[in-house]
């Protein structure tokens, strides 16, 4: 394997890295979160299953930290097999890439979907064909190139769903989230599957704590990335929660756009949100897909120590294949079910295996 | 179970989506690959095998006899015909000894060839007590006692007399001397210290850049005394030779940067740099982008700031502008003013101009889209009047909207080559009469008019005018991108931009430093200019020698 050198110029700083799990979680997850945490939990509380699962996510980002500062300056597909040796490492590498083809998919799925419902008689090829050219652009800038574009986005997306998702609060209603842990712990508990799944962003470490300038502040960049997107998704639901009811918000597909779209405000340069909102949040998806196209198609070259931009290229069609396959939205969302499921198994479990193994057969260094 | 599967086998329309979505980009990055290749074959930085130059004066090796009369036979063949070639001929006086005096009118200060040539000659001539000794070294006595000049070369060959003469020098052929002396009597014509016409400032030095190349340097070394900027000299051009200058403070600016741009000038391979935007384009990093990877300056205040921040600086012999590189987006929003005014005033300035730019280059984008795609984004009552005013036009709003922008840049464009005294009063028609007109008439609504007169004013505020005329060219295919996919082309739109921003370096610093990666210390300096005590240190992006900006 072509140890230590990741192109020594191709590197990104803390925040970068930060910044990039913070977009990559940011994703498709945040229209639908609230509707599916009330569907399993059927509680208001869902924010406390939040809250935990956000620490669950924190724990497990911790391992993955953990198990990369083993080996610096090496990413996922190039330590595995020291770790497991060749066979498992194929296999394991090859889920991980497939995974992140997956999300990729499922993203640009949702892109399509959203996307007609903004531009109608649009046909959703040429919605998604110019978004994916645009990614592949900027996925051939390489990582650092990446990370620049995400903190320009960041910035704006977070600012406009935050006064977005803010002037809501004059249809927020608190009796809407009382009582608390009324009908007990329980439902909570039920509540923290479906966030753990909009949590999956955190895997990018795998490969992303390979760039950094200073791998010794990888655990920062990790509690930054998770603890934002803690605010934002925890700021989401109780708003959406105070302003729909959770019976209200139950039989809506994009509850957080039905929200956007149920209040008008006066005197200000736009009055309705809803599109402002899903315009906006475009950028997000964007950023999701990106990082994810651009980890999958870094998992092949490195696993078969090629040049990269060929399966760049060469993922394109594979993801948009994978993404049409589901043939309504509610596939869709059962997909996006499964792969959280898988993403916790891949990246929750298979990390612990992989740390202990390591430590066992003293595989890479041991982290000062 | 086979069935099921079956049903999840993309269909023959998706597979050909599929396959579209990987044709177009490869053939996209192929095109691009031969346009750069071609690009970079057929001009510097990698040139192919230049022809030789061919030279007309075949004098080349011819020695200068001495024997006067072939001597000024040779001289008059080789450049007789030129128009502004002058030969006086005269008599040293005291002496038998002819003398031509060769010399470009024009070019040449003839007061100091009368003053200090013929007087001297004809006038004093060689004292009685000299004239034994005179003959037998006459080339000395000639240097030394006669000639009253600062600047005096001897050359033996015909090409670089001929040469020197053309460039300005004053050839003296002295029967019996196997040598010419040639004189430094140049003197070109040069404009005063004005003030730069497309940087003005209100508060500022007034002094603006010349074409003459030792008032630049001139101005450069004046502006304080400084040991350590260093100036550079290179020669560029293979036919007509310029000077270039390279200047830097030497224990600031990043000596990789130095090197670099050194190597790259000395790889240009051109047969006259005529403007500073020769050596732009010879030297920039991406041909194809529409971003400028250098700035422009007539102002030798901004050149001083740049090299203060650890860049380096360009000038060009024949021109006002002088290169300052490497420059990052937000660059080419800060205009000096921000400096000299106080911090307050100067960052309300700073993010006017940020919002400008904006809106120079979407404004228009999210009008198209806005009315074509979402008038319900806009408030209600906002869009029934806008709807209300575009009843009779008969455009889609992408037309309307072309149509007005288009002929605004016309207007421009006009705007630039009219006349000083009727440039005004033309504006006037042009803007406020046929903009009322063509509202009256129906062609465009009036809030199109507001809008592309915001836009245009915008653009104006950008204080380099050449990421002006980027954000314009760029405003159309913004246009274009909301005309065919709404506010999601719009967004688009932005990525891609942002995307080829965040790809995109000017000698080695990403352009857009120091807005990402973010770092505070380079943050004082974008948004808001902090005040000064504030600002300590360098620019980190520039990796400067000397980081504290106090020493």
């Amino acid at each position: 394997m072509s140890g230590t050198s990741n192109s020594q110029k191709d590197q990104i700083t803390t925040s970068q890295t930060a910044v990039m799990v913070i977009n990559y979680m940011l994703g498709a997850g945040i229209l639908t979160l609230p509707r599916t945490m009330v569907e399993a939990a059927k509680t208001p509380d869902v924010w406390i299953s939040i809250l935990i699962s956000g620490t669950i996510i924190l724990a497990s980002g911790w391992i993955i930290v953990k198990l990369c500062s083993r080996f610096q300056g090496q990413t996922l597909f190039q330590f595995l097999p020291e770790i497991t040796g060749r066979a498992i490492a194929m296999l394991i590498s090859i889920l991980v890439i497939s995974y992140f083809l997956a999300i990729s998919a499922f993203e640009i799925r949702i892109m399509a979907e959203t996307g007609f419902y903004l531009l109608e008689g649009t046909p959703s090829w040429a919605i998604v064909m110019t978004f994916m050219w645009i990614g592949l652009y900027l996925i051939l800038g390489g990582v650092s190139c990446l990370s620049r574009l995400y903190e320009i986005i960041l910035p704006i997306t977070l600012v406009f769903f935050l006064i977005a998702i803010l002037l809501s609060s004059r249809i927020f209603d608190i009796d809407h989230l009382r009582p608390v842990l009324g009908s007990g712990i329980t439902p909570v508990l039920k509540g923290i599957k479906p966030s753990l799944l909009s949590f999956t962003g955190y895997e990018i470490m795998l490969v992303a704590l390979a760039y950094m300038k200073n791998q010794g502040k990888a655990n920062k960049a990790m509690i930054a990335g998770v603890t934002v997107p803690v605010v934002i998704y925890l700021i989401t639901v109780i708003m959406v929660i105070g302003g729909l009811s959770i019976n209200g918000l139950e039989k809506r597909t994009w509850p957080t756009l039905d929200l956007m779209r149920s209040f008008e405000v006066q005197g200000l340069i736009f009055e309705r949100f809803e599109s402002l909102l899903l315009v906006i949040w475009i950028m997000q998806i964007f950023s999701t897909f990106t990082v994810t196209h651009y980890a999958a198609s870094l998992g092949w070259s490195q696993m078969f120590n090629r040049n990269f931009r060929p399966f760049v290229f060469a993922m394109l069609p594979v993801i948009y294949l994978i993404a049409m396959v589901p043939k309504d939205i509610n596939q869709v969302f059962n997909l996006g079910d499964m792969f959280g499921n898988v993403s916790v198994y891949l990246f929750g479990g298979v990390p612990l295996i992989l740390l202990f193994v390591s430590i066992l057969r003293k595989k890479g260094a041991k982290p000062e | 179970m086979w069935s099921i599967l079956m049903t999840f086998i993309p269909s023959w329309k998706l597979i050909a989506q599929a396959f579209l979505l990987l044709a177009v980009p490869v053939l996209m990055i192929l095109m691009s690959k031969v346009i750069r290749k071609s690009v970079v074959n057929t001009f510097a930085l990698k040139p192919d095998s230049p022809s030789p130059p061919e030279t007309e004066i075949g004098l080349a090796n011819v020695p200068i006899t001495g024997t006067y009369d072939s001597d000024i036979v040779t001289v008059r063949n080789a450049i007789g015909d030129q128009a502004d070639v002058l030969i006086r001929e005269i008599v040293i006086s005291g002496t038998e000894t002819r003398v031509a005096i060769v010399f470009l009118e024009g070019l040449t200060d003839s007061d100091l060839i009368d003053s200090h040539l013929i007087t001297p000659l004809i006038h004093r001539g060689v004292p009685e007590e000299d004239r034994s000794s005179f003959h037998d070294s006459l080339s000395a006595y000639l240097t030394e006692r006669l000639i009253p000049a600062s600047d005096i070369k001897k050359s033996s060959d015909f090409q670089a007399l001929v040469e020197g003469i053309l460039f300005g020098q004053t050839g003296v052929l002295v029967e019996g001397l196997q040598e010419v002396l040639l004189i430094g009597t140049a003197k070109g014509k040069s404009r005063s210290l004005e003030e730069p016409m497309s940087e003005a400032l209100l508060r500022g030095p007034r002094t603006g850049f010349t074409e003459r190349i030792s008032d630049n340097t001139g101005l450069l070394r004046r502006h304080g005394e400084n040991g350590s900027l260093t100036l550079t000299k290179f020669q560029i051009g293979s036919r007509v030779k310029k000077i270039l200058i390279l200047a830097y403070m030497r224990d600031i600016a990043d000596p990789n940067l130095v090197d670099e741009v050194t190597s790259r000038i000395q790889r240009i391979d051109i047969d006259d740099p005529i403007e500073s935007g020769y050596i732009e384009q010879l030297i920039e990093d991406n041909v194809l982008s529409p971003f400028q990877q250098m700035q422009n300056t007539e102002r030798p205040d901004r050149v001083i700031a740049g090299l203060l921040e650890g860049r380096v600086a360009i000038l060009l012999d024949g021109t006002p502008f002088a290169l300052v590189l490497p420059v990052t987006f937000s660059m080419l929003l800060q205009s000096p003013e921000d400096y000299y005014e106080r911090w307050l005033p100067g960052s309300f300035m700073r993010l006017l101009r940020f919002l400008a730019a904006l809106l120079a280059l979407l404004a228009p984008a999210l009008y198209i889209s806005f009315i074509s795609f979402h008038p319900g984004l806009i408030p209600t009552k906002l869009a029934l009047s806008i709807i209300e005013n575009r009843q009779g036009v008969p455009f889609p709003s992408f037309i309307e909207a072309l149509i007005m922008e288009i002929s605004i840049e016309i207007l421009r464009e006009a705007g630039i080559r009219l006349p000083k005294p009727i440039g005004p009063a033309m504006g006037i028609v042009g803007g406020l009469i046929i903009g009322d007109a063509a509202v009256n008439a129906g062609i465009v609504s009036p809030f199109l008019v507001i809008v592309v007169a915001v836009t245009a004013i915008s653009s104006f505020t950008i204080p380099v005018y050449s990421a002006g005329l980027t954000l314009r060219i760029l405003r159309f295919t913004g246009m274009f991108c909301a005309a065919t996919l709404g506010l999601f082309g719009v967004v688009m739109f932005f990525l891609l931009i942002c995307s080829h921003l965040v790809r995109l370096k000017s000698f080695g610093v990403p352009y857009v430093t120091p807005i990402v990666p973010y770092g505070f210390s380079d943050w004082k300096d974008l948004f808001v200019r902090v005040p000064l005590k504030i600002m300590k240190m360098r620019p980190v992006m520039f990796n400067a020698k000397d980081k504290d900006r106090r020493n």
